[in-house]
């Protein structure tokens, strides 16, 4: 059983005037271990997927199995749960609280754990360690670069120790130096980690940097990069 | 399900999160310590400013009437009309008898341009013969020593109650007139205490500038007999004057010989009818007082609940990100619950804080050393604490609405909302 993430058949379709069907049955998994990335163009329902995945969003119909674990029509609480417990989050726009300073941000998924702040700020001052920002530690997030704020909100992803990181366009908002060296920090965190890692990106050059590449274009995974893993991209993952 | 509102580390993320919004901080509390203080000061401040009108009337007893004799206008049992009568002392003893629900029939005899002598020194004023029972309708503010007591009318001392400015006339070293001698009308009387007026009310010139002797001192001295020149009489709490004061003229015509129809010969003022008229006038004050105090309220509560609305919706992606991080409902209503009461009743505190010092200075300036009453710019304990419920309720309901609402959307429309 070493598949984070089961999705089979999942469907979402949203209310309007026009009812918009943007997944139309996914079928895919991500094994333990994996640095996946999903690519597809504007509309392709890449976001959509990506917060279903992150329990951000529910979907209609279709199981959707993360470490194991049934996620569909789950309570609010369970959901903040299992967010806060299983999924660490990096969004495009970073979404750090911005009038928390830097490891504050960081450790205010434990607060929901109710660590204490001794504990909890201690802990995150080891994620900022690892990420090269111990001197920007009290930092506000204002006073931050764009790589600097993408590299707390890593740390802050990273804090719960959680099964799977999602990565939503990480990039998206940096420059291409910057971006290289989030991507870096994406691979080692991988490489010697083991880190589940999906990113959800629309930059080739970042897709390149992962290990396997999940297309999707209107609503379906593309026939030419299937959702599961192949066997040697397995192999080389472990 | 851990509770976090008594949990240390919420508060210690609460005050982390009110520290690190200054401005909206200062801003949200300014309105709730304003709305406080002035609803604390309007509360202080309509008590007070009331006290300071009723003292204007303090040592006054307002269930009062005054009766006095006049040339008759009908002609009755053979007496032509025009005639001049006089209570007596029997009328004093009949009323009261006839009405035990009087406090006091006070017989009062005066006269005005009287001098009085102390070697060099004099003064002229009125001087009044009264009885004991004169404190029950008026109560003089004595300096020094006493009022006319019963011993001294059972024997017509020749004491005197002086006024205080009769006093500082006769006496200007400034030295105690008790004990001394005084002259009034040629005859020398000792004075027994000096007295004055205790507000704004006076009967027939002020006590300040007249002296006091014993009615029977002074029927016997300007020869009245048992003749007495007017009556007051004052009730016992539930007295209704306006109903007493016609049988007491009936009864007077009776005892005189007076027709019964005869309205022009006996004269009564009914004291208390005016001060029902006052205290309509208080009434109004107090309910002006509530109405402003409601509208301040109301005001206040829709100035701090729009305010936390406004909080609650600026910060919707702040919740969507908190949730996106593991935030229970639960947790994002407790963190807007708290931040509520907290800033409630940290800037209530200050509020009514405020006030007291606001109140304190107003009930120092108007409340002189030898103010006769305390004019209370205060509020009541309880009603404090009910201004800061409220204001805590109202304050943080405001705030759960807009929280509950944004539970409703899903945490990613909440993360990109802006």
């Amino acid at each position: 059983m070493n598949e984070i993430i089961r999705l089979r058949d999942v469907n979402k379709t949203y209310d309007g005037a026009v009812p918009l069907h943007v997944l139309r049955g996914i079928d895919m998994s991500v094994e333990k271990g994996e640095l996946v990335s999903i690519m597809g163009a504007s509309g392709s329902g890449k976001s959509t997927l990506l917060n279903i995945l992150g329990i951000l969003d529910n979907y209609d119909s279709g199981e959707y199995f993360l470490d194991g674990t049934l996620i569909k029509n789950l309570s609010e609480n369970k959901a903040a749960e299992y967010r806060n417990k299983l999924i660490g989050f990096v969004f495009q726009s970073f979404n750090l609280i911005n009038y928390k300073n830097a490891v504050e941000n960081v450790a205010l998924p434990l607060f929901y754990q109710g660590i204490s702040r001794k504990k909890r700020n201690a802990l995150a001052m080891e994620q900022l360690e690892r990420m090269g920002l111990a001197d920007r530690a009290h930092h506000l997030p204002g006073e931050l670069s764009g790589g600097q704020k993408q590299r707390v909100a890593i740390a802050r992803a990273m804090i719960t120790d959680p099964a799977l990181i999602l990565a939503d366009e990480p990039t998206g908002a940096l420059d291409s130096q910057t971006s290289k060296d989030v991507m870096k920090i994406f691979r080692q965190l991988n490489e010697e980690e083991g880190k589940t890692i999906v990113i959800v990106t629309h930059d080739p050059g970042v897709a390149a940097q992962t290990n396997r590449l999940i297309r999707i274009s209107d609503g379906v995974i593309a026939p030419d990069s299937p959702g599961t893993p192949e066997i040697p991209q397995l192999v080389i993952s472990q | 399900m851990r509770l976090t509102i008594f949990d240390l580390e919420n508060w210690k993320e609460i005050g982390a999160t009110l520290m690190r919004n200054k401005t909206r901080t200062f801003l949200t509390g300014f309105g709730i310590f304003w709305g406080v203080a002035m609803l604390a000061l309007l509360t202080g401040g309509a008590r007070g400013g009331g006290d300071m009108l009723r003292r204007n009337f303090a040592g006054f007893a307002t269930n009062t009437a005054g009766i006095i004799p006049s040339n008759t206008t009908m002609p009755y049992k053979g007496y032509q009309k025009g005639r001049w009568w006089q209570m007596n002392l029997s009328d004093v003893e009949a009323i009261q008898t006839a009405f035990p629900e009087l406090e006091a029939v006070v017989p009062t005899s005066q006269r005005g341009g009287q001098s009085f002598r102390r070697g060099k020194f004099s003064y002229s004023g009125q001087l009044a013969g009264v009885t004991a029972d004169y404190t029950k309708i008026l109560q003089p503010r004595l300096y020094e020593g006493r009022f006319i007591n019963e011993a001294d009318i059972q024997n017509e001392r020749k004491v005197a109650v002086i006024g205080k400015k009769v006093a500082g006339q006769l006496f200007p070293d400034g030295s105690s007139p008790i004990g001394k001698l005084v002259e009034v009308g040629g005859a020398p009387y000792a004075v027994v205490g000096v007295a004055g007026d205790v507000s704004e009310i006076s009967i027939n010139g002020r006590v300040d500038e007249g002296v006091f002797i014993p009615s029977s001192t002074f029927r016997r001295i300007f020869g009245y007999g048992d003749k007495i020149d007017f009556l007051m009489i004052t009730g016992k709490a539930n007295a209704n004057l306006a109903e007493i004061l016609p049988k007491i003229q009936t009864q007077l015509c009776r005892r005189h010989d007076i027709n019964p129809s005869d309205k022009g010969a006996i004269w009564t003022i009914n004291i208390a009818e005016q001060f029902e008229q006052i205290d309509k006038v208080f009434l109004g004050i107090d309910l002006l007082a509530w109405f402003i105090g409601l509208s301040t309220l109301i005001a206040g509560v829709i100035g701090i609940g729009n305010i936390m609305w406004v909080i609650v919706k600026e910060r919707t992606q702040e919740i969507g990100i908190r949730r996106a991080i593991g935030a229970k409902p639960s947790d994002i209503i407790v963190q807007v619950l708290s931040e509520g009461i907290a800033l409630t009743l940290l800037f209530g505190l200050a509020g009514v804080t405020f006030a007291t010092i606001i109140l304190a200075v107003m009930q120092a300036t108007t409340n002189p050393a030898d103010a006769v009453s305390v004019a209370h710019f205060q509020m009541s304990f309880k009603g404090a604490v009910l201004i800061l419920s409220i204001f805590v309720l109202m304050g943080t309901l405001a705030g759960i609405i807009p929280s509950l609402k944004a539970m409703h959307i899903k945490p990613i429309e909440a993360i990109n909302s802006k």
